[in-house]
Formats: structure tokens, sequence, C-alpha cells
């Protein structure tokens, strides 16, 4: 697995949402990705996934250029996302919600099997008693959690997870929590977008910061919460994020 | 105990649905038999049947893939119009071909335009959609109407007859095969793959293609295959020898509206609610025409003629005619359906029909986990990730 | 397989009766500038309750054709009356059933009460639209109806300048008294509609609404009863354009259809619903559609291809620029 971000750049009109973005992830690991409201998270994560095209730069995945390439081929690739606001498919049953990236992925697939997976993913997600119910009467933290299993259909290889824990029950944020332990342990490498300090530092491998469309540091946890511009742009502002997202 | 119990509602609810299914089939079958007598009715059903495909299609396409498109009505004609042009003796592109040819080519071309238009309409979002295809649907059928030496004009274009015998019983046959094939067809789809694609794009397009769906594919099929059954709906219907004729405003905006009224007062995210929605409807219109009133109160309204027919009524021989007014209550109706009864008034029922297992399976899953969360509840937190 | 007997030569040249003067091409530049200014009437109407509401309405035709047949029957029916009070009854008639239709139909979407509320607002003016079309075929039957001008013109008799009842003629040219008089109005009610949006506390409350909805709210403007004044009103000014145009086109049950495609067309040419931008919008199309069509070849098909030109134009924009028809995702 190769993923590699080169000098990403992305204008809005007047505003440069990414200045020259680069990393590389080849192999199985826990990215976090933080940074202030606004720093472009987001962005990049539209950007990696096809669903924007960079104003500049390139994206490789196992050696193939993917920026240009419309979003369901990326995925197709194994790159999975999730995304901020949840996104079920409301008036599909939680089933049909999952069987929709395994049969996008492998027409081939034998529905059986798939559904056997769909329904131990949904086991582990506690959301096997809702099998058959409309996503649309789910909570929305269940949805979150229907979103996170329906990724897990499309066999990714990466994934990005847009603040998963946002707007969720204490309870399910737990159980995101062991999901994305779980996902790591398979051998996925996930970057994993959040403004949750606790977790992001008790889960991630490497940390990379991005202050106003700049990645600003990328490294060990441990030396990025120490790094003075880091501390600047986002860490000293701790209290006033955690107040913001209580 | 309970599962088995649970297995029966489940198989009950299955022989139900199939149960109505085949009693539907059956009386398809031997309405010609009930109406012997009367084959003006036969002939009223063969129109129904006729709608309730252009209903089911344009399901398809706009309760399944949520492309609320106003051009089906422009599809069935074009298909119409290239089969009547094609099967022509003479004049332009007049190849004088046999209906069982020309018809295939008209569906092919109008599958064709329909993939044109689909692709066109692959930016446009829900409004802009509907305006582009009205845009589409009124260019097409004032072209139509214009350019008289090509297509008859507004008079129409005689088509030919599809079978020898102007009896309407063959006919009628001919339309229920029509019906059933294309309503078994669609179903297939929508049951296949491409049905949960058809949702997905519909419910939300970015995660779709977030999670592998190809967009364009899928709205673009949509497309094509809904325009195509119009338009075989449409090219069949009209070469019958009891029609023969297709007019431009056949494709006006208000047949459009009337299709689209059966579609959504059956409920357009099911295929047999808009098909039975269009049956219903248009026998209603039918019998509305002219409402059936004893000998006795005729008289009395005789009396009142003028009034009658200054508001846009009619007395005829054994009723009153409605005219236009029994439009206006459909348009009523259609409003009060769309606010009360967003899903139709008939696919909610389907949906209870099928879903009555998994509804009280869902209720027993509930309790049986809100018991085993209360057993839990001082445990620590261990249960929540431990399931697996 | 192309027949010469079909592509005859008489498609492509005009016909040769017809004398293209330059009297005749500015009249009926003058004929277009007076409909396009009531045409941009009826935009404005759709421009604003779109701005309000964000909803297209695709009934707005239909308060068109409405408007009409309500002037064409107070005419009929109150021959005592000063004409000019059937404007007025149509503008009151059409605020009202806008108002009626908004309470009851969009009202609970702004509330929230509505799932798929893009596609309901579509399906759900649709269907008024096709309640209206056929509430008048009931009524009024599909014959077309035409209202007599509202007024005769006053006899002066100049050498350049001179009348008759019903023409004004400026030297060689000639100007129909009906349409004078449409024009003459729908003047009139564009100027009380800027009088109204930018010198009243209401006018500016609405406009408050279209920019900022929760702003609006906050310095306590009912967002609720702003949507049902805007849609009010923008069917009152779509009926007052139906009103003076009864009395120049015969009117018919579905005559609102292709005027509300024109209403589209005029907003997407016109500055994307700015007022001046809709009267600019309107006056082109107005000159655009008379010329089309007096000096089309074939007259037969002049009249229906004045109405497919429209409507291309509208189709290549909506492709062009698919979010911008009105500078909003819909
Ligand atoms: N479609 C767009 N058009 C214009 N500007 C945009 C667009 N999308 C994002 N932006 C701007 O780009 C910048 C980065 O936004 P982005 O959503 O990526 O931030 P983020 O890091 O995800 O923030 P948050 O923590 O709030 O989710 C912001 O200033 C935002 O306003
Ligand atoms: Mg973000």
């Amino acid at each position: 697995m190769k993923l590699e971000v080169k000098r990403i750049v992305k204008n809005f009109g007047g505003l440069q949402a990414l200045k020259g973005v680069s990393f590389t992830i080849d192999s199985p690991q826990l990215v976090g990705l933080i940074g202030p409201n606004g720093a472009g998270k987001t962005t990049l994560t539209n950007i990696i996934t096809g669903m924007l095209a960079p104003t500049s730069g390139e994206i490789w995945l196992n050696g193939e250029r993917i920026d240009g390439m419309r979003p369901y081929a990326i995925a197709r690739r194994g790159l999975g996302r999730t995304f901020q606001v949840t996104r079920a498919f409301r008036r599909l049953t939680v089933m049909e919600n999952m069987l929709v990236p395994a049969l996008a992925r492998n027409p081939r697939a034998d529905r059986h099997a798939m559904e056997q997976k769909a329904r131990e993913i949904l086991a582990f997600l506690t959301l096997d008693h809702l099998t058959n119910e409309y996503a649309r009467s789910l909570s929305g933290g269940q949805q979150k959690l229907l979103e996170l299993g329906r990724l897990l259909m499309l066999d990714p290889q990466i994934i990005i997870l847009d603040e998963p824990f946002a707007g969720v029950h204490p309870r399910l944020q737990r159980t995101i929590y062991d999901y994305i332990r779980r996902v790591r342990e398979a051998g996925k490498a996930i970057i994993l977008i959040s403004h949750d300090m606790e977790s992001i530092f008790t889960l991630s491998e490497r940390l990379m910061v991005l202050n106003f469309g700049e990645l600003i540091a990328d490294g060990p946890p441990d030396e990025v919460r120490r790094m003075p511009e880091v501390i600047d742009a986002y860490l000293g502002r701790d209290e006033e994020e955690e107040t913001e997202h209580a | 105990m309970r599962r088995s119990a649970q297995l029966n509602t489940q198989y009950q609810a299955r022989y139900t649905l199939w149960g109505l299914a085949a009693l539907g089939v059956l009386i398809l079958l031997i309405f010609p038999l009930l109406f012997r007598q009367q084959p003006y009715w036969l002939y009223i059903a063969s129109q129904a049947l006729f709608y309730a495909i252009l209903a089911s299609s344009w399901a398809l396409l706009a309760g399944y893939n949520g492309q609320f498109s106003f051009a089906h009505m422009a599809f069935m004609g074009l298909a119409t119009y290239a089969s009547g042009i094609l099967g022509r003796e003479t004049g332009f592109l007049a190849f004088d071909l046999s209906p069982w040819v020309s018809i295939p080519l008209g569906v092919l071309f109008t599958g064709f335009v329909g993939l044109v238009i689909g692709y066109l309409c692959l930016r446009l979002r829900k409004t802009y959609l509907a305006l582009f295809t009205i845009a589409f649907a009124e260019i097409t059928r004032l072209v139509i109407k214009a350019e008289v030496k090509f297509t008859g004009g507004p008079n129409g274009l005689p088509l030919k007859p599809l079978l020898e015998s102007t009896s309407y019983v063959p006919v009628y046959y001919l339309m229920v095969a029509l019906f059933l094939g294309t309503l078994l067809a669609m179903y297939v789809l929508v049951r296949s793959r491409y049905g949960l694609y058809f949702q997905a794009v519909r419910e939300d397009e970015d995660a779709a293609a977030a999670l592998g769906v190809n967009v364009v594919n899928t709205r673009i099929l949509a497309f094509v295959v809904s325009s195509m059954i119009a338009g075989l709906a449409g090219a069949v219907f009209h070469h019958f020898p009891t029609v023969g004729l297709v007019v431009p405003d056949e494709m006006i905006i208000g047949r459009m509206s009337l299709v689209l009224a059966m579609a959504i007062i059956g409920g357009s995210n099911s295929l047999i609610a808009a098909a039975l929605g269009a049956i219903f409807i248009h026998f209603s219109l039918e019998w509305l025409q002219e409402i059936p009133l004893p000998a006795a109160i005729l008289r009395t309204l005789e009396a009142h003629r003028a009034t009658l027919e200054s508001l846009g009524f009619g007395l005829g021989e054994n009723g009153l005619k409605t005219n236009a007014w029994r439009m206006v209550g459909f348009g009523m109706l259609l409003m009060v359906t769309l606010r009360f009864r967003q899903n139709g008034l008939i696919a909610p029922l389907l949906e209870r029909l099928s879903r009555r297992h998994v509804i009280q399976e869902i209720a027993a899953r509930r309790r049986a986990r809100e018991e085993e969360e209360i057993e839990v509840s001082d445990e620590p937190n261990e249960q929540v990730g431990g399931a697996s | 397989m192309l027949t010469p007997t079909v592509w005859d030569a008489s498609l492509f040249h005009a016909s040769p009766q017809l004398a293209v003067s330059g009297e005749f091409v500015l009249r009926l530049i003058i004929d277009g500038l007076m409909i396009g200014i009531i045409y941009a009437l009826m935009a404005i109407g759709l421009t604003l309750i779109f701005s309000v509401l964000n909803i297209v309405s695709f009934a707005h035709g239909e308060f068109y054709m409405l408007g009409g047949y309500i002037v064409y029957f107070f005419l009929q029916t109150f021959e005592a009356l000063p004409p000019l009070l059937s404007i007025v009854a149509a503008a009151i008639v059409t605020f009202a059933v806008g108002f009626l239709f908004e309470r009851i139909f969009l009202q609970p979407m702004a509330r929230g009460e509505v799932e798929r509320p893009n596609e309901y607002a579509i399906l759900v003016t649709f269907g008024l639209a096709f309640f209206l079309q056929f509430l008048m075929l009931g009524l009024v039957g599909p014959f077309p109806k035409k209202a007599h001008r509202l007024f005769d013109l006053p006899q002066i008799e100049g050498t350049f300048f001179r009348t008759t009842k019903a023409t004004l003629f400026l030297g060689d040219i000639t100007i129909s008294a009906g349409r004078l008089f449409a024009a003459l109005i729908a003047l009139l009610a564009l100027a009380g509609l800027l009088w109204f949006m930018y010198r009243t506390w209401t006018g500016r409350a609405l406009q408050a609404v279209s920019q900022d909805r929760n702003a609006a709210a906050v310095v306590g403007i009912n967002p609720l009863n702003m949507n049902t004044l805007a849609f009010s009103m923008g069917a009152m000014l779509a009926g007052l354009a139906g009103a003076v145009l009864v009395t120049v086109y015969s009117w018919v049950p579905w005559v609102g259809v292709p005027a509300s495609s024109k209403s589209f067309v005029i907003i997407v040419l016109g500055g994307m619903g700015s007022i001046p931008g809709s009267l600019l919008g309107g006056l082109i199309i107005g000159v655009v559609e008379s010329l089309g069509t007096g000096l089309f070849p074939d007259p037969a098909r002049a009249q229906a291809y004045r109405d497919v030109f429209g409507l291309v134009i509208f189709a290549l924009v909506l492709l062009l620029r698919p979010t911008g028809l009105f500078g909003r995702k819909l």
C-alpha cells in the first residue's frame, strides 16, 4: 500500500485552502490529522478521494496517479472515507446500506457471503438488531456507526475518517474507538481527523497538523505535541476547542 | 416458539403478496370475459395498461433514481413518431417498414435520445433537471407540431396497424403481455444490484460515489431504460388498429402531469403501486366522464341543463358528464396526497404487507436487546465492544 | 433517405409576398419592447418567490393565466364599472390564491414538516398548475377568449402624430392602443413594486429575508410571514402580467405554459434575478420574439418557433450554468 500526496494546492476563488500539502503513507498505520476549524482537513480529504479537483499537485495510489479520476474509481481502488456530516442512505435498510459498497466493489460477489459479512460487522457495531430497519429511523450516532460499517464492506486498504466522534453519544463513541483499533489491527491504514485530542493521542502512531492549508508538522505524536508552532497554532487553544465541541 | 411464530408470519406475508399478484394477473387475464358485452371497457383497459407502463417506468426513474424528469411523455412520443415515420410509404426517412420492425427501431432511437438527455442531465439537480426536461419536452413537441411535412403536424401521423384484427380482444392481451413483461423486467432490475445503486444514488450521490458506485452510469442507465420502456409502450399502443394515429398534443405537459399524478398518487417509490395508481385513476377518470345516474335524477337535472353546461358539466344519455372537473379533482387529490401522504396511497399498503414480518422481527429484537441491556447495565463498558 | 419532396426550397427562403420594410421592423421592435415590460413583471415575480422561499414555482404561468381570465370575466360581467378595476380584481384574486396555497401547502415545508422538500416543492407547485389549468378549463372551456382593450384612445389629428380609437400613428409607424395601455399599466405596477421593495419597511424586510433568513429572524422579522407575502406577491405579479396581456393575446387555459418558460429565460438573461436585470431580460425577450415571429420566413411555423427559440436558449443556459440560473444551488 502506498498513498502519495504531492504538493497539493487548492484555491477557492481568492482563498487558498491548501498551500502545497505533501505526505506519504506506505504502511498500515494510524495517522492522526488535526488542525483548527477551516484548516483544510475536509478539503484535503475531498481532494484525495476525487470529490474535488486540486488546483495543482498530484496524488498517487500504489504507483497509479489517481487525481483526476472519478471518486467511484478511486473508491474501487481501495481508498475509502466517511463524511463529516452523516450520509447514510436514509431510505434503504441497514442491510441494503451495507450491500451497496460490497456489490459496487465486486459485482460478482456472492450476495449471501456478503450478507454474512455484513451481519458480523453489524454485530460488532451493535447494530445487528436494526439490520432490516430503514436507516432514517436510526439515531444520528447509529447512522454514523452504519457509515463506518458500510465503509468496511468496500474492503478498503486506506480509510479516511472525517470527525467520526463528533456529535456521537459517549457509549457509541466507545464503539467507534474499538472499531478504529480493530480496523488498524486488521492491517489497514487510517487517517483519523478529529478534534478530540484524547483519542487522537491514544490512537495515533503518527500525527499531522494542518494549519491554514499548510502541513506544519508530521511525525510521532509525542514529538509533534511539543513543537512550538503546533502549540501556537492549535494545541494552545485546547480548552477553547473543547468547550466548543462539548 | 417465538422463532417459529416469526417464520410463520414471514411466510404468510410472502404468500399474501404472491397470492395478490396471482389474483391481479388472473383478473387481467379474465377481464375480457367479464366485459364481453362492453368492448369499450376493453379499450379503456388497454389504455389503462398503457398509462400503467408509463407511470411505473417513470417511477423507476423518479422514485428509484430520484430524477424527476418531465420528458417521459416526450420519449413516449419520440419512439412512436420514429416508428411511424420509418413505417411510412413515402416521405422523409420512409422505409415502409412493418411495425414489428419499426417499433424496435423507434425504441432504440428513443434509447439513444434518452442516453443523450440523461447525459446532459447529469450535472443538473432536482429543480434544474425538472426545468431542463420540461424545456426538452416542449421543444420536441413544438418541433414535431411545426414540421408538418415530416410529422403530419397538429393533425398527427397515421400509423400502420400492428395486428390485422380490429377486435379489442387481441389488442388487450397484447397490452397485458407488454405490461406484465415490462413490469417484470423492471422488477428484476430494481431487485438486482442496479436497484441498490439507483436508490443509493437517489439518496446521496457523493456518498454512493465514495463507496464505489459509478454514479454517471447509474443515472444514465435509469434514464435510458425508463425512456425506452415509455417509448415501447407508446409505439405499441399507437400502432394498434384501434388507435392508429399519434398527435403531438399527447406529449403536452398536461398529459405528463397526468402520468406523474398517477405515479405519485399510487406511490412513486414502488413500481407496482405506480402502475396500480395509473390503472385506478384511468378507470376512475373514464367512469367520471359520465357518472351513471338513475333516470329520475337525470330528469331533474335536465331542467338545469343550461346552468350545468355553463359550469362546464354536461348531461349524457345515462348520466352526468364531468368533463374537465374530474381532472380538477385529480389535481386536488395530487396536491393533498403530496401534502399528507408523500409516499402515495397504495405504496404504503404494499409496504405494510411485504414488511409485516420485518416489522415484527424488529420489535422482537428490540425487546430482546432492551432486556439484555437491563441485565448488563452495571457491568463495565467492555460489553459494548465485546459483542463480536 | 433524403427525398427532395420534403426538403423543398420553400423551407429556406422567405416567401416573396413578405416585404420587409424599415417601418415594419421598427414596429416589431416597439411591439416587442411593450410586451417585454410585461414579461419582465412576471419574471420579477418568479425571482421574488425564489429569492425568499428558495423554491421555483412551477405554477407561475398559471397565475398569469388566472389573472387574464379574471380581467376577461370582470369586463364581461361588470360593464358599467371602470375597466381599470378589472386589473385590480385580478391582482387581488391572484394574491389571495397565492396566499392560500402558500399557507396550506408551502408553509409546512418551511416549518420542516415535509420530507424531501426539494422534490415536494417541485411536485406540489406542479400539482397546483395542473389543478388551475383544469379548473379554468372546467369554468371557461377550451375555446380562446380575448378581452377588448380597456380604453379607447382620444382622437387626435396631426400630420406626424395622430390617433384613431385603436391605433396610434407616429409617422409611418403604427402602435396598437391595446399594447400601449398594457405596457403603461405594467410600468405603473413596476413602479409600485419598486417603491414597495425599496421604500417600505415590509419591502426591506423581504429583501433582508432573501439575503439571510437567520439574520432577518434575529432582528424580529418573521420569515414564515415573509414567505407567504413573497409567494402571494409573486403570484400577483404574474397575475398582473396576464391581466394586461389578455387584451393583446387570446387566452386559453394552458396559455401559462410558454409564459412561464419565458420567465425562466428572462431570469437567465437578466443578471440572475436583479430587478433591473429582469427588466432588461424582459425587453430583450420581447423584441427577439417579436422580430423572430415577424421575420420568420414561413408564417405558419413562425408561431411555433417563437416558443422554441426561447426554450432552446433556456435549455442551453441550464446546461452551461447548472447552478447559475438564480445563482444558487437547488
Ligand atoms: N466549496 C468551497 N468553496 C469555497 N470555500 C470553501 C469550500 N469548501 C471549503 N472552503 C473553505 O476552505 C477552508 C477549509 O475548509 P475545510 O472544510 O477543509 O476545513 P476543515 O479543516 O475541515 O474545518 P473543520 O474543522 O471546521 O471541519 C475554509 O476556509 C472553508 O471556508
Ligand atoms: Mg472539516
